[in-house]
């Protein structure tokens, strides 16, 4: 990987490398005159997970929301998925979206639907015709291993399930970038644990991740790259070495085979 | 351009807000239908005061009344040159014999007091009846201003008080109806607005979660504007409902009151559907403008 250092972090590739699928170029981004992020480099490689990290209010969720062009930046450049912020109108923001998928810390199912009812939705929206929904839900939710239960509604979930349901609700129209906002944050080790899991897999299917948490303890378990933020700026931007017990074992390879057999993109 | 899915799925969702919020729908649509109703009352109410005055325009016409000792040549030779003056439908002749026939036939019973006249006092007069574009206050006093100079006439009578009148009156009910009228049309565009508000604000996260995915604005909006124009059309429809059937049943007591025509129906409720879609557009402009709150 090509890597340049700046005083912010290392930048890997510009907007035209075609690895690059987000890319930040000394960005600014200013609410009311206080600076929710200052002066942010670093681009993530198509494929790649990444942990943001950092305490609250450092600026992780403006970051994300850079991603999604919910915010665009006040000084700066933002790339995704070779789209850059100061050409884009806001009509093209839906279609940028659909590249993207979301999860969230309260998850944001919608409570009076069913779990096939929420993954189709989101199908809906974007005119996905429904014998395909069908076979959509059917892979989506036997790859959370929630296929049995999929009538429920989602408070007779656990919240590492109902975690399990936003990150099928994100994966199944086939985003290439995934952003978790705080996954595991409302969840117990164990649960939390299957979430990171689960990401990964995606990651080893070909998704980008950029994994948002406050947790140091979580971004300590598992060897990614890791970039610590704090009042708005990079702090530091580093790869960890991955540990041994996070190689992919026998079933997660055997997964991935099969997912990639049946050009899935989990 | 929408695909089939897309389609299907707005056109469910333009009625499941029905299904799913029964009775703020159902408030919002008498709320509405109330404020159409006063409305559909007044726009009856402008129409048949319309027709009455177009029936009592009818009734306005000009006596010129002729001075005595006037030979027979004379006075006719004035019938063609009232005849061409523009506004003039027809002209007839009233002798002072005719005159005094109607005269006595007007006082019936008491008819009997002209025996104590020596003779016949009134003058031969030209009775004038005016086109239908002519029955209006400036086209009667252009009339006047036109005979009125004519050596052979004494005098010109037509009921001025009472065109000045039906002109004010006219005048001022249409002023009257038309304040009224916006006012009821700001209030349901009020009232459907606020209801798309809850709507909306109800289905936040429905809204959110489509923006994430990438909804463009044009597709969240089209459900919430069916809606609209769908509760705009059900309060239409049971303001003329209602009308319609206080027509039906205070119909002995309404002699001669005019109701709407079809064509008139289907305009009214087209026009309550546009301002469910006005009410509907209102409050989503705002809304959508909103950021995802990522």
């Amino acid at each position: 990987m090509k890597t340049e250092s700046t005083r912010n972090g290392p930048v890997t590739g510009g907007p035209l490398d075609s690895r690059t699928v987000i890319g930040f170029y000394h960005v600014d981004l200013a609410y009311d005159d206080q600076k929710a992020v200052d002066n942010v480099s670093f681009t993530v490689a198509n494929g790649e997970f990444m942990c943001l990290t950092g305490p609250s209010g450092a600026g992780k969720s403006s970051i994300l929301r850079l991603i999604a062009m919910d915010a665009f930046p006040t000084k700066g450049e933002v790339m995704v998925r070779g789209m850059l912020s100061s050409k884009m109108s806001r009509r093209k923001v839906p279609m940028l979206r659909r590249e993207i998928g979301f999860v969230f810390q309260d998850f944001r199912l919608l409570e009076d639907r069913s779990v096939e009812d929420n993954i189709s939705f989101v199908q809906l929206v974007v005119g996905v015709p429904h014998a395909m929904i069908l076979k959509n839900n059917m892979r989506v939710l036997t790859q959370v291993g929630l296929y049995d239960k999929r009538h429920r509604l989602p408070r007779q979930l656990s919240g590492g399930e109902q975690q399990r349901v936003a990150i099928a609700r994100a994966m199944v129209n086939s985003p290439k970038i995934l952003l978790a906002d705080e996954p595991t944050g409302n969840l117990d080790p164990v649960n939390a644990q299957e979430i990171i899991d689960l990401l990964f897999r995606i990651n080893d299917a070909g998704t980008s991740v950029l994994f948002s948490t406050h947790d140091h303890g979580i971004v300590k378990t598992f060897g990614q790259r890791v970039i610590v933020i704090n009042n708005g700026r990079i702090e530091s931007d580093e790869k960890r070495r991955v540990p041994v017990d996070r190689k992919a074992n026998l079933a997660d390879k055997m997964y991935i085979a099969a997912a990639r057999k049946d050009r899935l993109n989990v | 351009m929408f695909k089939k899915a897309q389609v299907a799925y707005l056109i469910r969702e333009s009625f499941a807000g029905f299904h799913r919020r029964k009775l703020t729908t159902g408030v919002t649509i008498l709320i509405m239908g109330s404020a159409l109703l006063v409305l559909a009352i007044l726009t009856l109410a402008t129409l048949n005061m319309g027709n009455m005055l177009e029936k009592a325009r009818a009734g306005i016409d000009m006596r010129v009344f002729l001075h005595e000792g006037l030979q027979n040549e004379q006075m006719a030779e004035l019938q063609p040159r009232l005849m061409v003056i523009p506004g003039v439908q027809s002209v007839t002749w009233i002798s002072p014999e005719t005159a005094l026939a109607q005269f006595k036939e007007s006082l019936g019973e008491d008819a009997e007091i002209l025996g104590l006249l020596d003779s016949n006092p009134l003058p031969a007069s030209y009775h004038l009846i005016l086109t239908p574009d002519a029955r209006h206050l400036k086209a009667v006093e252009a009339i006047h201003a036109e005979i009125a100079v004519w050596a052979e006439v004494s005098e010109i009578l037509f009921n001025q008080g009472w065109i000045d009148a039906l002109e004010t009156w006219n005048f001022r009910f249409q002023m009257a109806s038309l304040a009224v009228g916006l006012i009821v049309f700001l209030a349901a565009v009020f009232v459907i607005s606020n209801t798309v508000k809850l709507t909306m604000a109800a289905s936040a996260r429905v809204i959110q979660i489509q923006k994430l995915v990438g909804a463009t604005n044009t597709f969240i909006r089209i459900p919430y504007l069916c809606e609209g124009m769908i509760q705009g059309m059900l309060a239409g429809i049971l303001a003329m409902g209602l009308l319609g059937l206080a027509g039906w049943f205070l119909d002995d007591r309404l002699g001669g009151v005019i109701f709407f025509s079809p064509q008139q129906i289907f305009g009214f409720i087209l026009f309550c559907i546009v301002l469910g879609l006005t009410g509907s557009f209102s409050a989503m402009r705002k809304y959508l403008t909103m950021q995802s709150e990522m």
